[in-house]
């Protein structure tokens, strides 16, 4: 599946849809080298990020534009920005989201699956 | 930044980004600043960013968007009640840690 027919699955709505075109919108207007790594990361944090939740992954995004709006107004380089490890910098950026992924189900469900185990072992 | 420094920064940078907006309202560009000039020399930008966007997720500070002469508004962070608690509670979790680290080192000599 594309990152474009995967974000329009998860990007539904009609609110949505106008935040995710004014996120686009955003992005062209920023210069060459802060655009491209926008992409880079946009790619790697709907791939990785594991968001199914749209307006988390819609609120993720805004996020990342405002970051790279406000540092080339500053004139801060991409790799300023970004650091040595742009996988590290993406997974950072994306546990403040984590509540919209799909593998938060699971933790939850394995949360509440020892817990249970411990109130019967306290019981007993 | 060394891989060590990386690993023990991640568990105390919000304290110290806290300690920095007691009594001192910044935003994201200012605190980056500070954190250089105190020797974080390699600290990325967007390593704070994240930063602050879970510090004000959870509570701990409070955000107002001023106009700026260049660029988007900015956001100043200013340390609320809840800040307040969270960077008590992490001095005293410092100080155990700092002393257990201490008398570990000097027991071992």
């Amino acid at each position: 599946m594309s990152v474009r027919s995967m974000l329009e699955t998860v990007i539904g709505g009609f609110d949505q849809k106008r935040r995710w075109r004014a996120y686009k919108a955003r992005k062209r207007q920023l210069p060459e080298s802060q655009k491209s790594a926008v992409g880079a990361i946009e790619r790697y944090l709907m791939y990785a990020g594991g968001i199914a939740d749209g307006e988390i992954a819609t609120k993720m995004l805004e996020d990342l534009i405002d970051l790279f709006e406000q540092s080339a107004a500053d004139g801060t380089t991409v790799d300023a920005i970004v650091g040595d490890d742009p996988v590290e910098f993406a997974e950072e950026f994306a546990r403040n989201y984590s509540e919209g992924s799909w593998i938060n189900k699971e933790r939850n469900r394995l949360t509440d699956a020892i817990e249970a185990i411990d109130d019967k072992e306290g019981d007993s | 930044m060394g891989k060590q420094m990386t690993e023990m920064l991640k568990g105390t940078l919000e304290g110290i980004v806290l300690a920095f907006l007691t009594g001192n309202p910044a935003y994201g560009y200012e605190i980056t600043a500070w954190l250089r000039s105190q020797g974080f020399t390699e600290i990325a930008e967007g390593t704070v960013y994240a930063l602050l966007v879970r510090i004000e997720k959870n509570g701990l500070v409070d955000v107002e968007k001023r106009p700026s002469e260049k660029g988007p508004p900015r956001k100043v962070y200013s340390l609320n009640t809840g800040g307040e608690a969270y960077l008590e509670e992490f001095w005293t979790t410092w100080g155990f840690l700092a002393e257990r680290l201490e008398n570990l080192r000097t027991e071992g000599k």
